[in-house]
């Protein structure tokens, strides 16, 4: 077995990885790739991994793969036999899909916004908050509806790679300056995923006790 | 126009479970509203007394909520009662986070929003809380557009709360002076079985409404009213 990330502390992207892989209890090597300010992801070497020039970046054998979406879907494909976190049945696969496109659409501003903040890099800022509190409403309207129904997660009735996948960017958005105050439902639904087996926190998202 | 000092609903009661805190803004003030281990509601000003560090960026341990930054932890007074970094100093009393008086009633929490309001506590009646609707839109516009019947049908029960009939359900909506551009209007269902969720997604369409109607003046709103009524 030789399962390796390549990651950046600090990327939301890699975190999802590393708390999906901790959540399936896979063992894995980690390497730290510094993206700030050495801008290794860039480099001619990991241009070669990964052209996008983006992290993460998974080497399992002859396997490499790049986006965080993908790499959830290959790793619950092949270590998660139960189908949680990707279902297997067809209605529940479709709306994971539509929550994990979404996070790599509609939440790449709340991204973009977040980096802009901590590390500098360019972007219009006011038009990255005003998209990414549009994404924010659609979560919370999403959870609100699922909660009065009597609904934990944002598909079926258990966490799966959809709540994985948007977590980050709401779980952060402080670091770009959007509060949690008007999303209760996702307020809730955060604390929930806190309590996953196997949850991990990442810088910027506190741990509590 | 604008909103004078009383009785303002902050958040849903049930949306708000025992040993959490939100985050919230009136009138551009940062509040956080928790609820202790024993289920008591809590309205103080949001702001650490040691660094100011938001309150409700930190958690709620029993009836302390502790702050995110160092750890300082304050009773359900208000009453700085632990310092992790020197754990045997008796806390002076001046260490104290301003609270602010809140009751619970119709499903919701309310905060009262200056000592100095005279105004009686909200009556306290049967309600099914729904969500809270958050917009981008002045509260005193939101306000006068729903008084002047524009986004449906509503009634103006005082300056800031309003009634609607809905497909044969009666509901209540409190609105939140959230800050100069932005509002809150807490939702609850006082009569009628029409489901929560169906509700919910009427206010997506109300907020939709609010946010894109353009702006009137008051004295329109007034004739608008006249008009209708
Ligand atoms: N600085 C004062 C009290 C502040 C304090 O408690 N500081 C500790 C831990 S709670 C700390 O980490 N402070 C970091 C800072 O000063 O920003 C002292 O140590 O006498
Ligand atoms: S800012 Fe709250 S304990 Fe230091």
């Amino acid at each position: 077995m030789s399962l390796v990330l390549h990651d950046y502390e600090l990327d939301s992207d890699s975190y999802k990885v590393r708390l999906l892989l901790s959540a399936l209890g896979i063992e894995y090597s980690k390497v730290a790739v510094n993206v700030h300010p050495g801008h290794e992801q860039r480099s001619p070497a990991y241009l070669r991994l990964n052209p996008l020039g983006n992290l993460p970046i998974l080497v399992d054998g002859d396997t490499t793969l790049r986006d965080s979406g993908a790499i959830l879907c290959y790793l619950a494909r092949l270590h998660d036999g139960d189908g949680q976190w990707l279902p297997a049945d067809s209605q529940r696969f479709g709306e994971v899909m539509v929550w994990l496109f979404f996070a790599s659409a509609d939440l790449a501003p709340a991204t973009l916004a977040r980096l802009h903040d901590m590390l500098e890099v360019p972007a219009d800022r006011d038009a990255a908050i005003a998209a990414s509190r549009r994404a924010f409403r659609i979560m919370d309207d999403h959870m609100t509806k699922r909660e009065l129904e009597g609904f934990a997660w944002f598909v079926g009735d258990h966490a799966t790679l959809a709540d994985i996948a948007v977590f980050p960017a709401i779980a952060l958005s402080r670091d770009f300056g959007v509060d949690h105050d008007e999303y209760p439902a996702l307020r809730r639904w955060m604390r929930r995923v806190r309590t996953i087996p196997g949850f991990i926190t990442m810088p910027g998202i506190p741990d509590y006790h | 126009m604008g909103f004078a000092a009383g009785w303002y609903a902050l958040a849903l009661g049930d949306g708000l479970e025992p040993g959490t805190s939100a985050g919230t803004q009136l009138f551009d003030k940062e509040l956080v509203v928790w609820r202790d281990a024993s289920g008591a509601s809590h309205v103080w000003e949001d702001r650490c007394p040691h660094r100011g560090m938001r309150l409700s960026f930190g958690f709620v341990r029993g009836n302390h909520i502790a702050c995110l930054y160092h750890g300082w932890q304050y009773d359900e007074a208000g009453q700085c009662r632990h310092i992790p970094a020197h754990p045997s100093l008796e806390v002076p009393e001046t260490i104290k986070v301003p609270t602010y008086a809140s009751v619970e009633a119709a499903g919701m929490i309310w905060v009262q929003s200056a000592p100095e309001a005279t105004e009686p506590p909200p009556a306290d009646f049967a309600a099914v809380p729904v969500r809270s609707l958050y917009l981008d839109r002045a509260p005193e516009m939101v306000a006068l557009l729903l008084e002047a019947g524009l986004a449906g049908s509503f009634e103006s029960l005082s300056s800031s709360t309003f009634g609607i009939a809905l497909d044969g359900a009666d509901l209540f909506l409190a609105l939140q002076p959230y800050g100069a551009e932005r509002s809150a209007l807490h939702i609850a269902r006082t009569g009628g079985d029409l489901s929560p969720k169906d509700i919910a997604v009427w206010a997506e369409d109300l907020r939709a409404t609010l946010e894109a109607l353009p702006a009137i003046a008051p004295a329109s709103a007034a004739r608008q009213a006249g008009a209708l009524a």
